[in-house]
């Protein structure tokens, strides 16, 4: 019973997906579940942590690279691929990890997004003579079909993305109710009080950073192998805002604010883009609005209602862990 | 060995890029000291400088003209977005002011759009003549340039030691709740810190106008250097700005002279290797914690 | 309506979810000097901050002389004359003497600094040395000097006795009983023999509640507080 429970969440959120999936056209479907990925670590880290990151376009741009270089260079297999991608997150995050979670959160954030910008000069200037600059590396046709579902096809892939993002999500929630997701929060709010529990603030940090970055990374190793295409533009400092706005869009550190704020942005980038052309205007807006707002994003405010709607329905229903609406903390 | 014409030209335009760079990391850093905010907008105020640079330049023909209409609309601009979302937030965590930042910087860059468009638009430079500096043409602009960003950082050392109001604000860097406690309207010293600070920026867009295209992300674009400058010195620190924008300038300079991509990845090093020293930056107060 | 210089009815005070103050009833009358004491953690320095208008009461009513101080700010409370003059002893140590000195008078428009220079002669010598180079004792003269411009009704002081040496402790006694001609006084103190040497009234907190009130004046001992520690 607390087995299923437990599942129950993800399985109606990832239910509700593919039913999503009758109505969409697939390749939004496909840029939802990868953007959610995506999102996540981001989430993670400003909800559970407390490190606000403009940077995340530099790991994504990390994992995307991982998985080029192997496709474009090495070998055919794209599922080998997305692992040589997770492998380069976790490397890198592994190297500036130490480093970076010293620091204070303000620091933190700048620091990363300079590590974005350096990332994206990197891939368009320093590294040209492999990354080929801004044209890109293609290898959508290196990439051999793999077994039992083709993930080189968009609905073949389809499935497999939404397989790796039903892990990812049953990762987090497992992260979320451990000890290990308690000691982060405790990090977050008071330094000093988990030092006296015992616990190792760096050690903690620094495994949720690596947790968090190597999940970004793995959502550009996704991108890559269903676009069979990377350049730099992934990583230009006007995409560093896509998840830092999803994150504050679904609702900062609830599980299922990235699934709900990736679908709206996408279905609104799409709608705006269309209607009005001008999506820094209203994306840029939007962000300040929320966080005036109370910053509870769309999930933060949905999620208090569900719970009571499901608790009226089945009194006896436990209430479930507390709630994660955590949102920023106030000073 | 590098040819010492070139060494000398690049050294002058360091110091120039230095110049624009501190002109935008006084005010972040400055708003950081006394608001405890970080304060992203202010790259919108320096491309409104900019934008303002040239049209005001192309309707009047003069450019310096441009340069004191772009002040002025930037600073009012930063007055506005101050009272309206700023006093708001004050209270709240420091993430929370980067983030809502980050918003007026993309909607800012939204508006742009809508008023200018995305072509990249080239504003005249006010001054062509060069000077002959130890056999080297150096374009007397950039100099300019340098001692005004000199004369600022001057100015802003008179007002926070001889004023009053620059003494109430050294204060609250130190301290803001002693200051309040006091009896001083702790408010109305943020509001002038944030308009200072968006003047300046807007001064920076201005004077780096005739230097490049005027373009809506050109704010993004200086954003990553601007960042190194400020975290080099230390969040919160005049003099540390001061030091690490010049410092920033000529390794973007001499760097890019040695080998190109250098210019980008040289200040990022640095950096790094100044937080592995000491994280809070050069001159950076580890307990300036609220 | 009394013409108290403070009344505090039912204050409930919290930093964020953890409650510090319990219905917290306090009253402060003109040219008073009350002592506030009990153990650390017993919400002493929660209830000045809370007077002083830098945490804001869950419930309860704070009014000074009629006027509600509820919901003002803290600059606006300190310019109707209650000043709060807190335990860290924090002077701003980049500026010097004389500059924290002006920003009182600055913000307070008393540009008088004898008061403080008759309590405080020492500050005369210091007058051009930064005040981080101070001893303890001479940023507490300090900030209470500081606190002193404008003359202020009620003053709000925070453990000031604190690490400090007997004989500044002894000066600091005399310094309150003079302030206490022109103004009320709340200090908060784990000193006895000085707190009791000067009050009129004392209220003991223990864990966020009022414990008990002291008011007549030969009970006011260190032998009839030292329960409340």
């Amino acid at each position: 019973m607390n087995v299923l429970r437990w599942w129950s969440g993800l399985l109606v959120a990832f239910g509700l997906l593919i039913v999503l999936r009758i109505f969409l056209p697939l390749p939004f479907n496909n840029e939802i579940v990868i953007f959610a990925v995506y999102v996540i670590g981001c989430n993670f880290l400003l909800g559970r942590v407390g490190f606000i990151s403009f940077g995340q376009p530099a790991y994504l741009a990390i994992g995307a690279y991982g998985t080029a270089f192997y496709l474009y260079y090495v070998g055919t297999n794209p599922l080998v691929g997305v692992l040589m991608g997770i492998l380069a997150g976790v490397v890198i995050s592994t190297i500036v990890g130490p480093l970076f979670v010293r620091l204070r959160s303000d620091y933190f954030a700048l620091v990363n997004l300079a590590l974005a910008i350096i990332v994206f000069f990197m891939m368009q200037k320093v590294l040209a003579d492999w990354t080929f600059g801004d044209d890109g590396l293609w290898f959508l046709t290196n990439m051999d079909p793999t077994p039992v579902i083709d993930i080189t096809r968009p609905a073949g892939f389809y499935v497999f993305a939404l397989f790796v993002a039903f892990l990812v999500w049953a990762l987090y929630k497992y992260l979320d109710d451990s000890i290990f997701g308690a000691c982060c929060l405790a990090a977050k709010i008071n330094d000093d009080k988990v030092r006296f529990l015992g616990y190792n603030n760096f050690h903690i940090r620094l495994l949720a950073f690596v947790i968090a970055n190597t999940t970004t990374a793995l959502a550009g190793a996704l991108y890559a192998v269903y676009l069979g295409f990377v350049s730099p533009e992934m990583t230009s400092a006007a995409r560093a805002a896509d998840p830092v706005v999803v994150t504050i869009l679904g609702g900062v550190g609830s599980l299922y604010g990235p699934l709900v704020g990736a679908i709206a942005y996408t279905g609104m980038k799409d709608l705006i883009s269309q209607a009005i052309g001008n999506w820094e205007l209203v994306i840029g807006f939007l962000l300040v609005f929320i966080m005036l707002a109370g910053e509870k994003g769309i999930w933060g405010s949905l999620e208090p209602l569900l719970k009571r709607l499901v608790s009226r329905e089945r009194p006896a229903a436990v209430a479930g862990p507390a709630t994660t609406d955590a949102g920023v903390e106030s000073r | 060995m590098i040819d010492p014409h070139l060494l000398l030209s690049g050294v002058i335009f360091g110091l120039s890029m230095g110049s624009i760079f501190f002109l935008m990391a006084i005010g972040l850093s400055l708003c950081f000291g006394l608001m405890r905010i970080i304060s992203l907008d202010q790259l919108l105020y320096y491309a409104i400088g900019a934008y303002l640079t040239y049209t005001i330049s192309s309707l009047v023909g003069n450019v310096w003209i441009g340069v004191l209409a772009g002040v002025a609309v930037s600073g009012l601009t930063a007055f506005l977005i101050e009272r309206f979302v700023f006093l708001r937030i004050y209270a709240r965590d420091i993430t929370f002011s980067m983030i809502t930042s980050f918003g007026i910087l993309i909607g800012g860059i939204g508006v742009i759009k809508a008023i200018w468009g995305l072509v990249p638009r080239p504003v005249e430079v006010p001054i062509e003549a060069q000077i002959n500096l130890l056999g080297t043409e150096i374009p007397i602009y950039r100099l300019v340039v340098i001692a005004i960003a000199i004369a600022v950082y001057w100015g802003i050392w008179l007002f926070l030691n001889k004023t009053i109001i620059g003494k109430a604000i050294r204060a609250g860097i130190e301290d803001v709740e002693h200051v309040e406690g006091l009896g001083i309207n702790v408010y109305r010293l943020f509001t002038l810190t944030f308009v200072i600070a968006g003047a300046m920026s807007g001064l920076a867009g201005g004077l780096n106008a005739p230097l490049i295209m005027v373009d809506p992300n050109m704010g993004l674009e200086i954003l990553a250097f601007v960042f190194m400058v400020v975290i080099i010195g230390g969040l919160g620190s005049i003099k540390g700005t001061f030091v690490s924008a010049f410092l920033v300038g000529q390794v973007v300079s001499i760097g890019s002279l040695i080998y190109a991509p250098l210019a980008q990845m040289a200040p990022f090093a640095i950096m790094l290797l100044i937080l592995l020293i000491k994280p809070t930056g050069l001159y950076g107060s580890a307990m300036l914690k609220r | 309506m009394s013409k108290n210089v403070l009344t505090v009815n039912g204050l409930d005070a919290a930093y964020g979810e953890s409650k510090v103050l319990f219905d917290i009833s306090i009253a402060v009358e003109e040219r008073q000097v009350v002592g506030c004491v009990g153990r650390n953690g017993a919400g002493k320095s929660t209830l000045l901050k809370s007077i002083a208008g830098f945490l804001r009461p869950k419930a309860g009513t704070i009014e000074s002389e009629g006027v509600d101080l509820i919901g003002r700010t803290a600059f606006a409370i300190a310019n109707m004359g209650v000043k709060y003059v807190p335990q860290d002893k924090k002077v701003f140590s980049d500026l010097t003497v004389r500059e924290n000195l002006e920003l009182g008078s600055y913000a307070s428009g008393d540009y008088n600094w004898d008061p403080v220079l008759v309590f405080f002669p020492k500050l005369k010598v210091l007058m051009d040395r930064k005040a981080g180079y101070l001893s303890g004792g001479e940023r507490q003269m300090l900030m209470i000097g500081r606190a002193i411009l404008g003359n202020p009704k009620l003053l709000l002081v925070d453990e000031p006795t604190e690490g400090l040496a007997p004989s500044i402790v002894s000066h600091l006694k005399d310094v309150f009983r003079e302030i206490s001609k022109t103004a009320a006084l709340i200090i908060v103190e784990q000193n006895l023999p000085m707190i009791c040497g000067i009050s009129d009234k004392i209220y003991a907190l223990n864990e966020g509640r009022m414990v008990a009130e002291i008011t007549e004046r030969d009970r006011i001992t260190p032998e009839e507080c030292e329960p409340y520690l």
